[in-house]
């Protein structure tokens, strides 16, 4: 299945395009580290505060600061698509895209646990309280599966097909 | 001098290891993320574009953004050592170089402004410039690797 998406997007017209314009890619990489400051910045604040560090960060702060998280990922979404479609056979197979994929689907699923299932309660808990074991966790599962997204693309150039 | 910084053991092992220099790197971005991160959250607060802190949350999470650039100066001087001489005269490094400490003294202002607790006025200004240099140290950053 692999196989054929990476041969779809080879044929693509898109693909043709981010190969042919040789200013594309540079620009491309600026943006993706524009949208990973922005990613990283609204969360480093958001997860620490809670897991229990910076108390002095309301509760209903931290939701105030998840469209700076999203507009983040988005702008990663379409940059990363645009790299994909760009380089498809080379990170089709590399080992540190392809745990980089997994560790951003994890972030999601814990992302949406916390959606779902915590955020009504957390943002209703007085913030002088100390915060419960499972939103530390949370907020812990999150910056680190984050890190490890942030550690594993940088890495893309260096690592081979694992 | 600079040929002297290529030669010296911490240079030769970053350029001759087969993982120190992605490992810096890596080092590097993670820094990165947490400095502009936090900064950049911080000039929005003061322009007025993210609600739902208080401009005294950033005198605690400044530490945090200080740590960040005191890895990435370690990792950067490690990176550095390993091409000196062709960092030295590369301009958008040296842009890149300016713009950080330029964004630095900028922070520093900023903080003593919150400190001084004396009205905020010129804040909105000093963030405007601050966020123009960590975003522009970014841009620069990214194109030492297509600029010669």
């Amino acid at each position: 299945m692999l196989k054929t998406l990476t041969e779809e997007i080879i044929a693509s017209q898109l693909s043709q395009w981010v190969q042919a314009t040789y200013w594309l890619w540079p620009v491309l990489e600026i943006l993706h580290f524009f949208g990973l400051t922005l990613l990283m910045g609204g969360l480093i604040l958001v997860d620490l505060r809670m897991m229990g560090f910076f108390s002095a960060i309301s509760l209903q702060g931290t939701k105030k600061l998840l469209p700076v998280v999203i507009l983040g990922f988005f702008l990663n979404l379409v940059t990363g698509i645009l790299f994909l479609y760009g380089d498809p056979s080379r990170y089709a197979i590399n080992i540190g895209f392809q745990i980089k994929m997994i560790l951003v689907f994890l972030a999601g699923c814990n992302a949406a646990v916390y959606h779902l299932k915590i955020e009504a309660y957390f943002l209703h808990l007085d913030s002088s309280t100390k915060t419960p074991m499972i939103i530390r966790l949370i907020g812990f599962t999150s910056i680190s599966l984050w890190t490890g997204v942030l550690l594993l693309g940088r890495l893309i150039p260096y690592v081979g097909t694992g | 001098m600079l040929v002297w910084i290529e030669n010296t053991s911490l240079a030769l092992w970053v350029s001759t290891s087969l993982w120190a220099y992605p490992f810096l790197l890596s080092i590097h971005i993670t820094g990165l993320a947490i400095i502009v991160g936090i900064f950049a959250i911080r000039d929005f607060h003061l322009v007025g574009v993210v609600s739902g802190l208080s401009v005294s949350n950033f005198l605690e999470l400044k530490r945090l953004a200080y740590c960040g650039f005191m890895i990435n100066s370690l990792s950067g001087i490690m990176l550095f050592s390993s091409q000196a001489s062709y960092l030295a005269t590369n301009l958008p490094f040296l842009l890149k170089i300016f713009f950080i400490g330029s964004g630095m003294i900028l922070a520093s202002q900023i903080h003593k402004t919150i400190e001084e607790k004396k009205g905020h006025a010129g804040l909105k200004k000093l963030a405007i410039l601050s966020l123009i240099c960590w975003f522009g140290a970014i841009v620069a950053g990214r194109l030492i690797a297509y600029i010669f």
